[in-house]
């Protein structure tokens, strides 16, 4: 985790904005975000539902496109890319590089086409003169690098468990060789015993093949489990972003808190006493005033309500809190 | 308080036929639940848990055959076996919703939109309570502000879409509360919330169990919410309980290999971080033409070939409550005596 | 070997049977999958054995009428189904008809008065045209006998036909007030309502889905512009409008372009409904996750569109043909019966049913009703297969 912080950014998000805009209501999805992702570390973004983790994720694939904003890419070749300003046939040479695993491991998958060519597809849509023999080589390789049992590959989807169908689209996404993968709840749908797997293939590859993750989910403890700094998004901004352990032992920002607070721990005996919110989360087409937080923090002082906070540095990581400094705030206990 | 208990399940079976073969979802479960106490039913999915709570209630698809005896306990000191009762008829529905009452995992589903929730939660009040207007309407309203819904005069009058899902869910459970039912059984009721809002509910539930005294019988995958909100646990896997006792004896002290890879595959926050998760290789088979021996077998990390694949095995009481099915255990019980 | 070793065996066997049959349901493709599903539904499995007879019957309809379209005899004219015998006298001498024919009575007015009061007597109606059956002359069903020419399947030249009697006539259905077998007119006509729909389907096939995935997958203005044509068309009373365009076909055209100038009137109005399932699923599939990860992975919108999702919701169009074809059958059913469709000597169930309209006709011959039997069987034949392949159109939920 050290020398991840020595290692170079690949990814400079700076300012993004997703508004979607549908019948004269505009929803904020995403209002500026920015951070960076360094080479080979895991960043998890976390958030409840609506937070806009999953409308970041793919104006980071441009599988949507942001609104406003910049995305710096520096691409395999060392070059650094407008990934928001590409040309076509830039793009699909970078595209090669930054990849997705879904989370609904049933809907991800064309169920029309045999494993062999799902996993394939990516290859002959970007090198259509490989010979066949070439290409079920690699599909074979890569099926074994993710623990699938390369005698079923002929089989459709139908085939196999969630777990199962999880690899299968992992090796989807690998076998184009990206350095960038953006997991979009990627365990999510999965069993408890299937999570476990899935993280631990994840990790394991990550390993082997130097990957970058950009984990997004809102399961506290996975999050907490595979990254190595982690983001938390609320409204459609980025509240909070630092070092794993930092964040989860002493939060800044009173959302993180309150959300750390609500996480059920696995253990009879430990009763955490949950900090309460005030209130539901706001409609994202109408934000509060000042900070969008601020009718459900119980420390909201006048200053909240009519100043946007800033992300800024405070103790080693950023925070959206005009308060961050004073505030004494709670998070879990480490035994070290 | 009478200490008999509210609902005994005694050796359920349930099988449904198919194309295939005859699938065998619940194979021999039994359990009981006292007045005020929380049963944790876990599981991962397709292991038979919401078959099984939908047994009780009897309103599991036609096409799932039930075999064995479901006592329930009324008001009045009288057992019924819902399993004896008519699907259809009049004497399963008095008990539905008034003494035994049910909360889902999709509170969006669980409402019609056509008619206004304060309309529809009033419908279960009229059905078993009052046929008065005005007092039914009373004691709706009052349950709604004991859910915590703020404005209950004004939100007895709107629509599903304006609530949000924390909201929706505490209507929900505003709807299943409010003839105070004996038993309530809550499958998978924070699965689709956000964890702030999960958390308020589970306290909810804890709140209106101090003040009403029902049971609890809580389905879920998620081993968290379990060790927050249950007395007694119960870990189902392959349509069997594999493995029961107070939650403090199954968290400290799991025996059933499938429960310790349960717990072992969850990340704890605070925890020393291990490189690796530990997983339970392999998955969950159908329940279709099951061998002999324990359905556990093929994927536990302990096992014995010559004693596990020959016989299932029962449950062994370990001392106390805590019981279970797993051959080691005999052979400390046995072992010890 | 031992009893217990066989029964070992046959387990064993057993087993390998079932891990075959499973293997092999994981390697069916969508289309196995869906035939399965339809072979397992039991209306759908009758429904396509009939469908199927009755399309073997009209492919070789020439063969198996005995009469051809242009045929009559003005001595027969509303006969009835002529009775089929096979014992004569005490002899059994296979299938035989009675050749018989329509003649006045010769009698006085008194003679005739009388048997009118005999007649009303037996609650029956007197007249004095009778069928005459000559029952003296017994004739045989011949086998295999040769008739008029025809070519079948248009290619083969032939005149032999399946059955017929030398001397007199046989009808099955009876015959209609020109003289003419109903039961080859059922047969002839059955070539062209069963085939008109099908040709028809398959050009709004066409229609719909170039028109549907157009505005599907453009959307904005142009998809704006399709569905307000869609709307415009259906709002159409659909009687003038046949009756509009089929006057703008040519008196005097050859039956078989007439067939292909229906066809296309009835698919003209007919694509609307399929351009529009086709556009709902081309929305709905552009947000499935496995779109989003060809687009990923750099698959071209054409190919993803080809590859992905045409296969997506072809299984859903082809229930939507199937469900189609019924009320392309009641469409040219219904155009034949006003008059607006076939003209003589070409005929169609329509036209059959055309001679039908008549209150009194069908007291008195009613079994000039009997090509209904034949549309409504096609057509419930037609739903319950379409319900079929509904069910099975997707196989993995």
């Amino acid at each position: 985790m050290r020398e991840a912080s020595e290692k170079p950014v690949i990814l400079r998000v700076s300012h993004i904005t997703k508004r979607f805009v549908s019948k004269g209501i505009c929803v904020h999805a995403v209002t500026d975000v920015s951070f960076d992702v360094r080479k080979g570390e895991t960043i998890g973004i976390v958030g409840e539902s609506g937070c806009g983790k999953t409308t970041l994720g793919r104006c980071i694939v441009r599988a949507i496109e942001a609104t406003e904003g910049e995305i710096q890419y520096v691409g395999m070749d060392g070059r650094t890319y407008d990934l928001l300003g590409l040309k076509k046939d830039e793009m699909k040479k970078i595209r090669k590089e930054i990849q997705m695993i879904f989370q609904d491991p049933y809907s991800s998958l064309d169920p029309r086409m045999t494993v062999i060519d799902i996993i394939g597809e990516p290859l002959k849509a970007n090198y259509p003169r490989m010979p066949k023999a070439e290409l079920e080589e690699k599909v074979i390789r890569m099926a074994e690098k993710v623990g699938l049992n390369t005698t079923y590959l002929k089989r459709y989807p139908h085939a196999f468990s969630g777990g199962q169908r999880q690899r299968i689209g992992t090796a989807r996404a690998l076998i184009l060789n990206p350095q960038l993968i953006v997991c979009d709840e990627a365990v999510s749908a999965l069993d408890v015993s299937i999570q476990a797997q899935i993280i631990n293939l994840l990790k394991d590859l990550q390993r082997e093949l130097d990957l970058t993750y950009i984990f997004i989910s809102h399961d506290l403890s996975v999050v907490e489990h595979i990254s190595d700094r982690v983001g938390v998004m609320y409204l459609g901004r980025l509240v909070e972003f630092g070092d794993t352990e930092k964040l989860f032992t002493r939060p800044c920002h009173p959302y993180t808190e309150a959300l750390l607070s609500s996480v059920p721990v696995a253990d009879p005996d430990i009763r955490n006493e949950r900090i309460p919110l005030m209130g539901e989360i706001p409609n994202p087409a109408n934000p509060p005033s000042g900070c969008y937080f601020h009718e459900r923090c119980r420390y909201c002082r006048k200053k909240c309500t009519e100043e946007v906070p800033v992300l800024r540095e405070v103790d080693g990581r950023q925070v959206a809190c005009h308060f961050a400094e004073e505030l004494q705030l709670r998070g879990f206990d480490y035994e070290m | 308080m009478s200490d008999q208990p509210i609902i005994q399940v005694r050796d359920l079976h349930i099988s449904i036929d198919m194309d295939e073969g005859t699938l065998t979802p619940v194979r021999g479960v039994s359990f009981e639940i006292h007045p005020g106490e929380t049963l944790g039913l876990v599981g991962e999915s397709g292991c038979g848990k919401s078959l099984t709570s939908k047994a009780i209630l009897g309103i599991n698809e036609k096409k799932c055959h039930a075999r064995g005896e479901i006592l329930f306990r009324d008001g009045e000191d009288r057992v019924t076996d819902m399993l004896k009762l008519d699907p259809r008829g009049k004497a399963i529905r008095a008990i539905r919703g008034s003494q035994i009452s049910m909360i889902f995992q999709e509170p969006m589903v669980a409402f019609s939109p056509m008619y206004t929730i304060g309309n529809q939660i009033n419908e279960c009040t009229r059905l078993h309570i009052t046929k008065d207007k005005k007092e039914s309407k009373a004691i709706t309203l009052e349950m709604m502000k004991k859910v915590g819904i703020a404005n209950a005069e004004k939100r007895y009058d709107q629509f599903p879409h304006e609530f949000s899902g924390g909201m929706l869910q505490r209507a929900l459970i505003a709807m299943a509360l409010v003839c105070r039912p004996r038993l309530l059984i809550a499958d998978e009721p924070t699965t689709a919330l956000d964890v702030t809002i999960q958390a308020q509910i589970l306290e909810l539930m804890q709140e209106l169990q101090k003040e009403l005294g029902m049971a609890i019988l809580f389905i879920t995958h998620d081993l968290g919410t379990v060790a927050k909100m249950c007395d007694r646990v119960a870990v189902m896997y392959l349509g069997r309980i594999v493995e029961t006792g107070t939650a403090r004896e199954i968290y400290r002290n799991p025996q059933h290999p499938y429960t310790r890879g349960l717990m072992n595959s969850v990340h704890k926050i605070g925890t020393r971080k291990l490189d690796r998760l530990f997983s339970i290789e392999g998955t969950v088979p159908l329940a279709l033409n099951l061998k002999d021996g324990c359905g556990f077998f093929d994927r536990c990390g302990e096992r014995t070939e010559g004693i596990c694949d020959l016989k299932e095995p029962e449950l062994y009481c370990l001392g106390g409550t805590h019981c279970a099915a797993c051959v080691r255990c005999r052979e400390e019980v046995t072992g010890g005596a | 070997m031992t009893r217990a070793d066989r029964k070992t065996l046959r387990a064993i066997k057993k087993a390998e049977k079932a891990k075959k049959k499973e293997e092999k349901y994981y390697l069916a493709s969508q289309w196995q999958l869906m035939a399965r599903k339809l072979g397992r539904h039991k209306l759908a499995r009758v429904s396509m054995v009939i469908l199927g007879f009755l399309y073997l019957v009209a492919l070789f309809g020439d063969f198996l009428a005995p009469y051809s379209l242009t045929a009559y005899d003005a001595d027969a004219k509303d006969m009835p189904p002529t009775p089929i015998h096979f014992m004569y006298g005490d002899e059994f001498i296979g299938p035989y008809v009675f050749p018989s024919k329509w003649e006045t009575l010769k009698m006085s007015v008194a003679e005739m008065s009388r048997a009118k009061k005999e007649a009303a007597e037996r609650g029956e109606t007197f007249s004095t045209r009778q069928i005459v059956t000559d029952e003296t002359s017994p004739q045989k069903l011949q086998w295999l006998v040769h008739g008029s020419p025809y070519r079948i399947l248009g290619i083969f030249e032939s005149d032999i036909h399946l059955f017929g009697v030398e001397k007199g006539k046989i009808f099955l259905f009876g015959s209609d007030n020109l003289g003419r077998d109903l039961f080859s007119r059922i047969i002839l006509g059955g070539q062209v309502s069963l085939t008109i729909p099908f040709a028809g389907t398959l050009l709004s096939f066409v229609l719909g889905l170039l028109i549907g995935s157009i505005s599907g997958y453009f959307g904005g203005w142009v998809d704006n512009v399709i569905q307000r044509i869609i709307e415009v068309l259906n709002s159409l009373p659909s009687l003038p409008l046949w009756m509009a365009l089929s006057a703008a076909i040519p008196a005097g055209i050859p039956p078989v372009r007439m067939y292909l100038l229906i066809t296309v009137i009835l698919s003209l109005i007919g694509w609307t409904g399929l351009a529009r399932v086709v556009r709902g699923k081309f929305m709905s599939l552009k947000n499935e996750d496995y779109i989003l990860a060809a687009r990923l992975a750099g698959v071209s919108d054409m190919k993803i569109i080809l590859k992905h999702m045409v296969p997506g919701f072809m299984s859903y169009l082809i229930v939507n043909l199937t469900l189609g074809i019924p009320s392309m059958i009641i469409g040219e059913t219904s155009m034949s019966f006003l008059g607006l469709g076939i003209q003589a000597p070409a005929t169609s169930w329509g036209v059959l049913l055309k001679e039908a309209q008549n209150v009194t006709n069908i007291v008195s011959h009613p079994w000039c009703l009997i090509p209904l039997f034949f549309v409504v069987l096609t057509v419930l034949a037609f739903n319950f297969l379409g319900d079929g392949m509904r069910d099975a159109a997707d196989p993995y939920k």
